[in-house]
């Protein structure tokens, strides 16, 4: 029903308040589908375990997902391999963070 | 709304007075120095006792049960036990702090009034803590160091309590035993060890350091206790031989611990040299410098070094690793309590934002520039220069609760 783009594209809107960064151009969204239905799978990561926002960036993910019209619901599943590092965020952010 | 469970940030009015304590006491410890005349300065003074207590536990303590009481569920991935517990904490270690303090300048007979408030504090901190640990079902090595620190803690703030009733004359014990099994305890025992767990969390959470070996925290975590053990075992025993290897392995275990922050440091993607990063830089070289002046007390026995070293342990090194992420802390309660519900649904500002940028460099450079003028005016016995160090650090401070107020009443 989405393509992953698509779907990568909502997701951008959700913004990581500590680093100032799209969380798709962090490199911290691993994939994205959408069935038939409107049933929608989110597969991420996050920066670091301990992370205090975890449940609220999850939150946000699925909120931005399920505002797309014909999404019924969002699933979002948080995975640690492969462990993120800043090689999976796009140049602009390395460029930005002092990384490239 | 959305639904976000508290179990990874408690309300901030839970830990705002921690804090908002806890920069004041940093505040009254920097106007306390003009009291202290350079020439007479003294591990066993009563004015230093109170001094020392007044930051350590005012300040150094606060600020850190503050910072648990939001970093403990980060950590162990687990809600706390009862976190409402802290509601209690804040006013008895205040009260305990005060009655100490007093008790050290002008009446004894507060101390064990004191020391049993500020005991009754920190068994609640540590009684919650450990029930929060044993919801873990398998222990990491960072929450291994939180079992760790805290039961040095227990035992430390026992060895001061029955030192505050030896100081009373409640009891008759040796107070100097008890003093070093109380301080190594405390300070090597629960903070350092403290700080090296939560610093391996925090310090790559906020630059976003990956694939570094944690090997160098084990060695080092077990090498602080080894010390701290060897010197609680030596104060009781009088065994000279184990309170230098006690030395030695703490000096050891700071600088493991210290090469493995700069490799994380060094190795950080995010390079900006924010406050926090320059608050780190500062705090970890005060502490490499303290442990090269403290290796010339042993060879030379000159008390001066040894107060320099430790002045620049306690008001270079964990007041700028504090301060530091107090940077960091506060703004993200205040951020997730006005700012998360606001998400998706207007503008909202980015956790840098809520940080004063020039007042908190000024606080930076005054305090800097205060600690490191004090601790040449105590290796110097220079007056002047000891007091213009002071002015330094009460600028510095007062730029601190500035920063602290500004960031809580934070508005977009």
């Amino acid at each position: 029903m989405y393509t992953k783009d698509e779907l990568f594209q909502a997701i951008s809107t959700v913004i990581d308040p500590e680093v100032g960064f799209n969380l798709v151009e962090m490199g911290l969204i691993y994939d994205a589908s959408c069935d038939e239905e409107g049933n929608a799978k989110v597969v991420m990561t996050l920066s670091t375990k301990a992370c205090p926002m975890h449940q609220m960036i999850l939150q946000w993910v699925k909120e931005a997902v399920e505002k797309l019209p014909n999404v019924k619901s969002a699933d979002v599943e948080v995975v640690w391999e492969p462990q993120w590092n800043i090689s999976m965020a796009d140049e602009n952010v390395k460029k930005a963070l002092g990384a490239a | 709304m959305v639904k976000i469970s508290q179990d990874f940030a408690p309300p901030f009015k839970l830990i705002a007075p921690f804090f908002l304590i806890g920069s004041l006491f940093y505040f009254f410890a920097s106007v306390y120095l003009f009291s202290f005349d350079a020439a007479n300065l003294s591990f066993v003074n009563p004015d230093m006792m109170a001094f020392v207590h007044l930051f350590l536990l005012g300040f150094v303590m606060m600020v850190i049960f503050g910072a648990m009481a939001q970093l403990v569920p980060v950590v162990l991935e687990v809600g706390h036990f009862g976190v409402e517990l802290f509601y209690a904490i804040w006013p008895l270690l205040l009260t305990g702090t005060l009655l100490m303090v007093f008790g050290f300048l002008y009446f004894p007979a507060l101390l064990p009034y004191g020391g049993v408030t500020v005991l009754i504090s920190m068994l609640i901190f540590v009684g919650e803590i450990f029930l929060t640990i044993f919801k873990v079902k398998k222990l990491t090595l960072v929450m291994s160091s939180l079992l760790i620190s805290n039961t040095f803690l227990f035992f430390g703030i026992i060895f001061g309590l029955l030192m505050a009733l030896s100081y009373a004359g409640t009891v008759s014990l040796d107070i100097a035993s008890l003093l070093k099994a109380h301080v190594y305890a405390v300070l090597g025992g629960y903070i350092a060890i403290t700080v090296m767990g939560l610093s391996i969390v925090l310090v790559p959470m906020f630059t976003l350091s990956h694939s570094f070996s944690l090997k160098p925290l084990k060695i080092s975590l077990i090498m602080m206790s080894m010390a701290v053990v060897s010197v609680v075992i030596s104060s009781f025993f009088k065994i000279d031989i184990l309170a230098y290897t006690g030395y030695a392995l703490a000096a050891v275990s700071m600088i493991v611990y210290f090469y493995l922050i700069y490799i994380i440091y060094s190795t950080r993607p995010r390079k900006e040299n924010d406050i926090y990063a320059v608050s780190l830089m500062f705090s970890y070289i005060s502490m490499l410098v303290s442990i090269v002046i403290v290796v010339f007390y042993f060879l030379t026995q000159k008390e001066e070094f040894l107060l320099a070293s430790m002045w620049l342990f306690f008001f270079g090194f964990f007041a700028f690793l504090i301060t530091g992420h107090i940077y960091k802390i506060i703004p993200f309660l205040v951020w997730f309590e006005k700012f998360s519900p606001l998400v998706g649904k207007q503008k909202v500002p980015m956790l840098a934002d809520m940080v004063p940028y020039k007042s908190s460099q000024a606080q930076f450079v005054f305090c800097a520039v205060g600690v490191v003028l004090i601790t040449i005016a105590i290796l110097t016995k220079g007056d002047a220069l000891l007091h213009a160090g002071a002015s330094f650090l009460f600028i510095g401070t007062l730029a601190f609760i500035r920063n602290v107020f500004y960031m809580i009443n934070f508005k977009a």
